[in-house]
């Protein structure tokens, strides 16, 4: 029998899986770390329509105006909600409902573009990621799906159907490989509360707060994917979420601009 | 009847979600059961190894090409191939630029399609073809025609691969990818073709007194997991949690019989088993 016919690399024969050896010397290049990725929320944001959203969109042409690269992800809302109730009661496996989940931000996102087209809103496809430089250098404001390209590939989470990547991760996950530091959410609220504001008046917001603090609070519920507070700490570029209020106006442009408003999550 | 429902300055649709925290545990917990649909629950996965098969050349893989011709016309499989040296190769000079862990994720696919292509060239005279990303609807066509689709074994993580537990390479290869694929679709049993007899308490070609596990649970092994592995961590992880798959088999491709065998229900190689099945 013939043998194994191996190139000679730092990884030869092994079975890639756990780290890497230490005979890489492994020095992260950062590969975009100035632009800034904002995911605009789908059920806090684009559900209320035009009231809530022309504002948002007007301070992020004021951002790119002023030379700040703005690529747009938008997130699902209500309907993503109606098709994960349904799928669920069908005992649709987790992936099938990750796959489901993709066409509404989608439309979302084709929405924005459309509103977004005059002053360079270009819809884009996860493969276009690597012409972002040039989307970019023309002054363009990409605008795509937050849903990471998992898809049927979403694996199943203990205790729920609903896929644990969904357009927060995407975000999170689209800062990380460009280099990002920040991950920036616009929702409706001014950020984390101790519990859902809008169920329990006497939640109290809280301004900055760790991944590993946030998870030691065990707390019902949280205004991000859960699954970004286990990444947060292993991850090499993208250390902060931020969560700003796009209802109040000023908001997003400040966020944009690199300052400290709404709630910081950091690793 | 759907019905819109506002008053809160946000449209929403009617549904047992409707206003609800996708984050929140109770609300998570409501669209949860025991099981999961199963699709093609008489499809088998065989996936062929790359370092273990191609990378021997003709010596090993015509062999197996005879096998598969002549098993594909008594059971319905997609087949999915691993990349082996070409893909360490890729990581390791990856990694050495700087690569940060999603670019390094988009590189790999790459590789492992190589063999598929050279693998669907062999088998294409017995009925085979290329199967496009998730274009899993067209199975029935598939097998209907007794075509055998070849799958695109990395998963489409890409950019987007999530930061590893450890080190920086991405954590979803193709044992992961052909796994999930055979899980979402509520496939039969997952079988994977390597050159040893199954799967070993350490490495069988650096230990000669390693020992091979017969029939293992799949609790038992990850309790006790073995030295080395054979196969992803990441399988092993995304099975526990996984509902469908109750069966992976790893056979020896190199002893022609082994993948026929195991197809035909018998119990070859190592058989890992989940939730007391058999």
């Amino acid at each position: 029998m013939s043998e194994r016919r191996t190139l000679d690399s730092a990884l030869a024969g092994a079975t890639l899986t756990g780290a890497q050896p230490s005979s890489i010397d492994y020095r992260p290049v950062a590969v975009m770390p100035d632009v800034r990725v904002v995911k605009i929320g789908g059920q806090s944001v684009m559900d209320r329509g035009r009231a809530a959203l022309f504002p948002i969109l007007d301070e992020i042409i004021e951002a790119r105006r002023k030379g700040i690269q703005v690529v747009v992800l938008a997130g699902g809302g209500t309907r993503a909600r109606h098709i994960y109730a349904i799928a669920s009661e069908l005992e649709m496996p987790t992936g099938v409902v990750a796959t489901l989940g993709k066409y509404i931000p989608m439309q979302n996102a084709r929405m924005l573009q459309m509103l977004l087209a005059k002053h360079g809103g270009l819809y884009i496809m996860p493969d276009d990621f690597e012409k972002l430089p040039l989307y970019l250098s023309l002054g363009c404001i990409p605008v795509m799906s937050g849903m990471p390209p998992f898809g049927y590939w979403e694996k199943h989470e203990e205790g729920s159907r609903i896929p644990p990547h969904r357009t927060d991760a995407g975000v999170f996950l689209s800062c990380e490989f460009l280099g990002a530091r920040r991950a920036i959410y616009i929702k409706d609220e001014d950020g984390l509360y101790t519990d859902d504001p809008k169920k329990d008046p006497s939640a109290q917001h809280i301004p900055r707060i760790t991944a590993k603090e946030l998870r030691e609070r065990n707390l019902p519920d949280v205004v991000i994917e859960r699954v970004l507070l286990d990444y947060l700490p292993r991850s090499r570029w993208c250390k902060e979420l931020q969560i700003v209020n796009g209802l109040k106006p000023g908001q997003v442009l400040a966020a944009l601009e690199g300052k400290d408003v709404g709630t910081l999550i950091s690793a | 009847m759907t019905k819109l429902v506002g008053g809160d300055g946000r449209t929403h649709i009617e549904s047992r979600l409707m206003r609800e925290s996708l984050q929140n545990r109770t609300v998570l917990s409501k669209t949860e059961s025991e099981r999961d649909l199963q699709i093609f629950p008489d499809v088998t996965m065989v996936s062929i190894g790359g370092q273990s098969i191609f990378d021997r050349g003709k010596d090993a893989i015509l062999p197996l090409v005879e096998e598969l011709a002549e098993v594909k016309r008594r059971h319905k499989i997609v087949i999915g191939v691993g990349g082996g040296t070409r893909v360490r190769h890729t990581v390791s000079i990856a990694l050495d630029l700087g690569l940060p862990t999603g670019g390094v994720a988009q590189l790999i696919g790459a590789m492992e399609e190589l063999n598929a292509i050279l693998l669907n060239a062999l088998l294409a005279p017995h009925g085979s073809m290329p199967m496009q990303r998730d274009h899993f609807w067209d199975l029935p066509l598939y097998f209907d025609a007794g075509i055998t689709p070849i799958a695109i074994s990395v998963p489409p993580f890409h950019f987007w691969e999530p930061p590893p537990i450890d080190g920086a390479v991405p954590m979803h290869g193709s044992d992961f990818g052909l796994f999930q694929m055979a899980e979402v679709l509520g496939f039969k049993q997952v079988i994977f073709v390597k050159d040893e007899d199954g799967l070993y308490d350490k490495d069988p070609k650096k230990h000669k007194d390693a020992k091979k596990y017969g029939k293992v649970a799949l609790e038992d092994l990850i309790k006790n997991p073995p030295t080395e592995n054979i196969l992803d961590e990441e399988m092993y992880r995304t099975w526990a949690e996984a509902k469908n798959i109750k069966r992976v088999v790893i056979v020896n491709g190199l002893k022609p019989g082994q993948l026929t065998r195991a197809l035909d229900g018998e119990d070859v190689g190592t058989v890992i088993t989940k939730g007391g099945a058999q």
